[in-house]
């Protein structure tokens, strides 16, 4: 007994371990790692995957996952700047010239209802969040696609750009806003019934109905926050590039997987905390920097993205496994 | 067959020992050829370990196993199967998209020259060799159309073809519908007659009376004894699994309250019940029983939001007029409810102690701008470990770690925080051991003394004549009789003959 409690503790917060090695080793490896310049830099290049990773972890602690995720991201990034730019090169906007903050508005609201597609069909009709999730990837993808005819979308203008592109005073608004993010989520997690009901849902639904608590409705609205959160990633990322490409954030989606559950929390619902999340994303970015300033080839990088996915579910597995054995 | 002396089995002096705890401590245990033997204790007790040491899925630290008189050392779960030691478990090996025939022959079907399969033969085999057992299925139907007991005997018959002479059967996690269990057992006792052992593992202790010859007890490890059915009644039994004196629990009869805390009127669902008229007192329990079917879990269950209620008619809560929505309104209405399949439906494994308790009840331990009050939700949840007695190192420990006793508490603690006016028990007490019982009885017995009107849905009528005030029978979707519990003339008998309809 209590040795399985020790391991349960111990593999919940391996991230920081894992995270203080890793900064040890690249410091070792390379003397422009541990710069305020660079440091300032892996936080940056953070915001959006954190963002998306809140998103995701909500729906992971309450037992789901969104695969669609990263095409919202795309798609509200790209009808963002089509409802603001001129058409033509090198634009390729829609000419609607809408103002800026409304457009930013119609993006945000694009993001939620994406959410709301996903939660109807899982809840109501009782469809697999796998294939649902997966569809409307494919889907919104799809959608980019025939909007943009493939181009690559140029040109946005500076108020556009505040979120991924500003500073203020030395702190980069983005990464205020993960900070944000992060600390709301945190809160709604541990302090408020919200996310109480939200873990309960994810560690037994059954329990959690026969508790008063309607698992579809907190499913729902997991995937509404996803959505949105997703929407505010897609304005971030495109403000920072300053542009709109097509496949913008593909692939995405195994990263902010890999990030929030390293970070601890449970592919089967029900465990983990968003600090940890954030600790997953911080490890992520800091490879990832890590090994571009060891000149690493990007085909290199990739294969470490993909052990880091799988040794995230190895322990997830453990963990599983020892809360399952009786 | 019973009286043979010729021993199938042999185990003696069985050691097995896990880090940390000693499962098994010198047992010994034997088996004559036809006999139909159970095993019981608790929880814990060793039940499933000496049965995975006489299978060969644990090797014992010491001891000796013999089969038909001849020592196997090492007995592996291979060597089992060929020496006919068969071990049925609670979670059929079947498959259930595949017919009986098929499953019968599943791995070895008849084929033709060419190499296909013969459906013929395999289906008129089937019915042969069923014959010979003395069955008469129609073995197309799929298996997963058939009852529990119907796939245990199916279990037992694929058992008995591959020349099994002794079965060990594990307990089906809910008691099985009678009916069913007359069939089961009526097959295992033909079978014993023509020479095959069982082995019958149980909770459900009237049914070792029901059909064991023989009962071997164990405690923490240690065997009891062995002893005949008949020499033991009911309560020595448990005194012997407990190995404490478990005083029966009987509930000291209470002036009822005149207030009428929920009242049925005409509650009709077709095809589920119809003409429900009901009425429930503050600080009254009632028991609701009947057969599997015959609507008394559907009632509670609606009436919880859980399933689509009643068509037509009212229910009527503290004299208002009640409206079902969904299980989160019952909770904040007063309605509680303990589902039937606690470990599956009642606790969240991974989550602590303290969030357990509080699930249903956080709106009462948030501040104005909806944060929780923490210290607010800690000394809540240390009054209900205290007063319940839950064993736990700290309100933070997850459930899962906890014994299935104190999970047990941990559900009840969570509905007793919702301070209910009705409490709905969904088969309290099934699947859990006798010591437990009597703390689940003694609870609901508290909180019917601070008003809380109970209705318990279960089979178990000594018990429900223990605790309830009244017992409503349901037969078919309607009431058929009711009982007062003070009345001499009510007895175990007279409410089974109304529960299966025959008075």
């Amino acid at each position: 007994m209590k040795k399985r409690k020790i391991i349960i503790t111990i593999l919940d917060n391996l991230i920081w371990p894992l995270l203080l090695i890793t900064i040890i080793s690249f410091n070792f490896i390379s003397d422009r790692f541990f710069t305020p310049f660079n440091l300032t830099n892996i936080l940056i290049h953070s915001a959006v995957l954190g963002i998306m990773t809140v998103g995701q972890s909500f729906t992971l602690i309450t037992g789901n996952f969104d695969l669609s995720s990263e095409s919202t991201l795309a798609i509200t990034a790209l009808i963002g700047a089509w409802l603001i730019l001129p058409s033509g090169q090198p634009n390729f906007g829609g000419d609607i010239f809408l103002p800026v903050w409304l457009a930013i508005l119609v993006l945000l609201i694009l993001g939620i209802v994406a959410g709301w597609i996903n939660g109807f069909l899982i809840t109501k009709l009782k469809m697999n969040n796998f294939i649902v999730t997966l569809a409307m990837q494919i889907v919104l993808r799809g959608f980019m696609l025939v909007i943009s005819e493939g181009n690559t979308m140029a040109g946005l203008p500076d108020s556009y750009k505040f979120l991924g592109k500003n500073s203020l005073g030395p702190v980069p608004v983005s990464v205020l806003t993960m900070l944000i993010v992060f600390i709301i989520a945190h809160i709604i997690m541990q302090y408020t019934q919200f996310g109480r009901n939200l873990y309960a849902v994810g560690g037994n639904p059954s329990a959690a109905l026969a508790g008063g608590v309607n698992p579809d409705k907190y499913t729902r609205y997991v995937y509404l926050i996803s959505g949105l959160l997703a929407a505010i990633s897609g304005w971030m990322l495109a403000g920072r590039t300053g542009v709109v490409v097509e496949n913008m954030g593909a692939g995405m989606i195994f990263e902010i997987q890999a990030a929030a559950v390293i970070g601890g929390i449970s592919l089967q619902g029900g465990r983990g905390t968003m600090i940890g999340a954030f600790g997953g994303v911080l490890l992520l970015s800091v490879i990832d920097s890590g090994l571009s300033l060891m000149r690493v080839s990007s085909f290199w990088i990739e294969i470490f993205s993909g052990l880091i996915i799988l040794l995230a579910t190895v322990i997830d597995a453990q963990k599983s496994k020892i809360l399952s054995d009786n | 067959m019973a009286n043979s002396e010729h021993y199938v089995i042999k185990m003696k002096d069985i050691v097995k020992t896990f880090p940390g705890v000693r499962a098994l401590n010198h047992v010994d245990f034997e088996l004559r050829k036809g006999e139909i033997r159970s095993v019981v204790g608790k929880n814990g007790a060793g039940k499933s370990t000496l049965m995975n040491v006489l299978t060969g899925i644990y090797q014992p630290d010491n001891g000796e196993i013999f089969v038909n008189g001849k020592m196997i050392k090492p007995m592996t779960t291979e060597k089992a199967r060929k020496l006919g030691i068969a071990y049925v478990h609670q979670h059929s090996q079947l498959v259930p998209a595949l017919s009986i025939a098929e499953n019968i022959f599943i791995g070895d079907l008849p084929k033709n020259d060419l190499g296909i399969v013969n459906w013929n033969k395999v289906h008129d085999e089937a019915i042969l060799q069923l014959k010979e057992l003395g069955l008469n299925i129609d073995v197309s139907r799929k298996v997963e159309n058939l009852s529990v007991a119907e796939k245990q005997i199916l279990e037992i018959a694929k058992a008995l073809f591959a020349n099994a002479h002794t079965i060990i059967l594990d307990e089906a996690t809910a008691p099985l519908p009678k009916e069913d269990v007359k069939m089961l057992f009526g097959f295992v006792k033909r079978m014993s007659e023509q020479g095959v052992a069982f082995i019958y593992i149980s909770h459900y202790l009237v049914e070792v009376f029901d059909i064991c010859n023989t009962v071997t007890i164990l405690r923490d490890g240690e065997k009891v004894g062995d002893f005949n059915t008949c020499d033991l009644d009911q309560q020595e039994l448990i005194h012997l699994i407990s190995g404490e004196k478990v005083e029966r629990f009987f509930r000291e009869k209470v002036e009822l309250s005149t207030e009428t805390v929920l009242e049925f009127r005409n509650i009709t669902k077709p095809g589920a019940y119809e003409f429900i008229n009901f009425s429930l007192k503050k600080g009254e329990i009632v028991g609701l029983t009947g057969l599997e079917g015959s609507g008394k879990a559907k009632l509670i269950r609606g009436l919880f939001g859980l399933e689509p209620f009643a068509e037509s008619g009212e229910v009527y809560l503290e004299n208002e007029l009640f409206y079902i929505k969904d299980s989160e309104k019952a909770i904040n209405q007063g309605i509680a409810y303990l589902p039937r399949d606690r470990h599956g439906l009642g606790i969240i494994g991974a989550r602590p102690v303290s969030e357990n308790i509080t699930l249903s009840i956080l709106r009462k331990l948030v501040n104005h701008i909806g944060f929780l009050i923490l210290k607010k939700e800690k000394i809540h949840v240390e009054d209900f470990v205290d007063k319940l007695g839950i064993k736990t190192p700290s309100s933070s420990q997850l459930v899962q770690f906890l014994s299935g006793g104190n999970q047990q508490k941990v559900v009840f603690a969570k509905l007793a925080s919702t301070e209910p006016k009705v409490l709905l028990l969904n088969e309290p007490t099934q699947g859990v051991d006798v010591q437990a019982k009597v703390e689940i009885i003694k609870i609901v017995d508290q909180l019917s003394r601070q008003g809380v009107g109970v209705i318990i849905v279960s089979e178990e009528i000594r018990e429900l004549l223990d605790i309830c005030d009244r017992i409503v029978v349901m037969f078919k979707g309607k009431i058929s009789r009711e009982f007062d519990t003070k009345n001499k003339n009510t007895t175990a008998e007279t409410v089974l003959m109304a529960i299966e309809g025959e008075a």
